[in-house]
């Protein structure tokens, strides 16, 4: 019975060191960029004019924080990492568009104790081949996540601002 | 330095300048704006390292054109509130409230360790001479070892139902709070203590730890079971601590989860000396789910508790004050169902009319020789039918009609607004 308990907790100590390596931070930025094009491709660069800062600011409710936006692309692909807050704190994530539509997208960083299913691949796929309508909104819902509120509006948000981006960054 | 530092910025921006779109004066007024920005930064932080060390937060600035990193040492405010108007079919009397506003503080000390608070004040004005409260909601420090093992400890909610852990206005439907979890789930409930919680799999999350529990020698009112009872981190009676665990299941658009507390109330008779040596055990336990599918939205909820010895916290009940006492509690059920269809959507313009049934059930220890019986409004059914208009996504308007089918006097037409942030 005792042998047993120390098992057992042995096995909960190894899970918890195994657990405690992952950490918060998902993937570096760098490592999402150069999986998506095999390499780490020099940076192009979006600038924020006064008018593409007034259609940032419509779609994330403030003003946003850069004034220019750094971004990797091909001929086809175009990589933005993006962040906004959750209900507390910043969110960093990958998104990669490909022919004006969302080709995948990864939660790079989450920060806040709650809500990190929004890195979960069944709400992410929920992205797949997203493309902006009307209004610089998405083209479909996105189901939310219950507890979660806050940080699946960011990520929507952001969505949209990649799906922008990428439409400007090609003139 | 500072003007090395700057040129070489200017030139680094300048070299990464497109060819296309923007024109000069454009690009810069935005590089006149970095050069201010730079000089802030400068004029308000100490110089940067010359090198960090390795267990320094990655630059995610150089990536985002931002210096935002993992914010250690931010401080954030968060907040909600909610005001309604009841219009009381049978009396006609009508009330206005700012039933609550909250905000809290949240700071981030560095990767792992975060404090999280909520103070709220309810109806408006505090004083001894109003009905106000002024109470802290929440108080806790986490620390998160990963996503699948974090640590708590502090003034912190309770994972039982849906609406305890997520209550601002915007994420439920009704003007007020459904009464299964506020009359037995004493939402918003709070215990101080300690506890550990994660996601693991693919959508699950658990929660569990120790926790103050209840005194059942507080209990005050006898519509609302445990929930008088409730010590909210307040001088709370420890003698008797209490256990909780919860395991929800999270995709997007459905939720599936249940839990359970458990703990004597006795308090070894702190607040009543009758109590001395009652156990006067309470366990409540529930499962809910929620599911969203095309503009439908549906929510339903069973919870159950009993309070043991409750013949025994009756009896000391009339032996403290026999002219405020009542038969206590000793079994609480409440169940109800609500069904949300999204009609209207067009940019931030939500419209969502919904309809819930209620069904609360709380059984009283009766003492008939005393004159403490059950008091019928225990028994009740509920019928709510409204409307949600989210004029963004964290900032609603509702109205609705509620018919109590026992305590007609509750009978009302409200509307309200509600906001987060």
């Amino acid at each position: 019975m005792i042998c047993a308990a120390r098992r057992l907790l042995a096995v909960l100590a190894l899970a918890l060191v195994a657990t405690a390596s992952r950490g918060e931070v998902y993937q570096e930025p760098a490592a999402f960029i150069a999986e998506v094009f095999g390499s780490l491709p020099a940076p192009k660069v979006l600038w924020l004019t006064k008018d593409l800062q007034a259609q940032a600011a419509a779609i994330l409710g403030h003003p946003p924080a850069q004034l220019r936006q750094r971004y990797w692309s091909d001929a086809r692909r175009s990589v933005w990492i993006l962040e906004e807050t959750g209900k507390e704190e910043l969110i960093t994530a990958g998104f990669v568009i490909a022919d004006g539509h969302i080709d995948h997208v990864r939660v790079l960083v989450y920060r806040e104790s709650r809500g990190q299913e929004v890195r979960q691949s069944s709400f992410l796929k929920q992205f797949k081949d997203a493309k902006l309508a009307q209004g610089d909104r998405l083209d479909r819902d996105i189901d939310g996540i219950v507890g979660a509120t806050l940080s699946v509006g960011a990520m929507e948000r952001m969505a949209r601002l990649a799906l922008l981006f990428d439409l400007l960054s090609h003139g | 330095m500072s003007k090395s530092v700057l040129t070489l910025a200017v030139a680094a921006t300048f070299a990464a300048l497109p060819a296309s779109a923007q024109t000069i004066d454009e690009k810069l007024q935005i590089l006149q704006q970095e050069i201010d920005q730079i000089k802030a930064q400068q004029a308000g932080k100490p110089a940067a390292p010359a090198s960090q060390s390795a267990s320094a937060p990655t630059d995610y600035g150089t990536m985002l054109d931002r210096s935002s990193g993992l914010a250690n040492g931010a401080t954030n405010i968060i907040g909600y509130g909610e005001a309604a108007y009841s219009k009381f079919r049978e009396s006609g009397n009508a009330t206005a409230d700012l039933a609550r506003f909250v905000f809290g503080f949240n700071h981030r000390f560095d990767e792992r360790l975060t404090v999280h608070s909520e103070v709220e004040f309810e109806h408006a004005v505090v004083s001894a001479d109003d009905q106000g409260e002024a109470e802290i909601e929440q108080a806790w420090v986490n620390y998160k070892l990963s996503d699948g093992v974090n640590f708590k400890g502090g003034l912190f909610l309770i994972p039982i139902g849906i609406l305890n852990e997520t209550h601002e206005p915007p994420t439920y439907y009704g003007v007020m709070r459904n009464q299964v979890e506020t009359r037995v789930i004493p939402t918003t409930w709070r215990e101080l203590g300690v506890g550990v919680h994660g996601l693991f799999g693919e959508g699950f999350r658990y929660d569990a730890g120790v926790t103050t529990g209840f005194d059942s020698g507080k209990l005050d009112d006898p519509l609302t079971g445990i929930r008088s009872g409730h010590q909210e981190g307040q001088l709370a009676n420890a003698t008797n601590l209490a256990v909780y665990g919860a395991l929800n299941y999270r995709l997007p658009g459905l939720l599936v989860g249940a839990g359970v507390f458990s703990g004597d109330t006795g308090q070894n008779g702190a607040s009543n000396p009758a109590l001395q040596g009652v156990a006067a055990r309470f366990t409540i336990w529930d499962v809910h789910a929620q599911y969203r599918v095309a503009g439908l939205d549906l929510q339903a909820l069973y919870t159950s508790g009993t309070l043991g010895d409750a013949d025994k916290v009756t009896a000391a009940m009339f032996s403290a004050d026999p002219a405020t006492a009542f038969a206590a509690p000793k079994s609480m059920k409440g169940w109800y169902v609500q069904a949300a269809y999204h009609v209207y959507k067009r940019g931030n313009f939500d419209v969502a009319p919904f309809v819930r049934y209620e069904r609360i059930d709380i059984k009283q220890a009766e003492d008939p020789a005393n004159g403490l019986l059950q008091d019928p409004r225990n028994d009740e059914r509920i019928k709510t039918i409204g409307v949600n208009f989210w004029v963004h996504p964290q900032v609603v308007l509702k109205a609705d009609v509620q018919r109590y089918e026992t305590d007609k006097t509750q009978n009302a037409f409200r509307v309200g607004a509600g906001f987060m942030f």
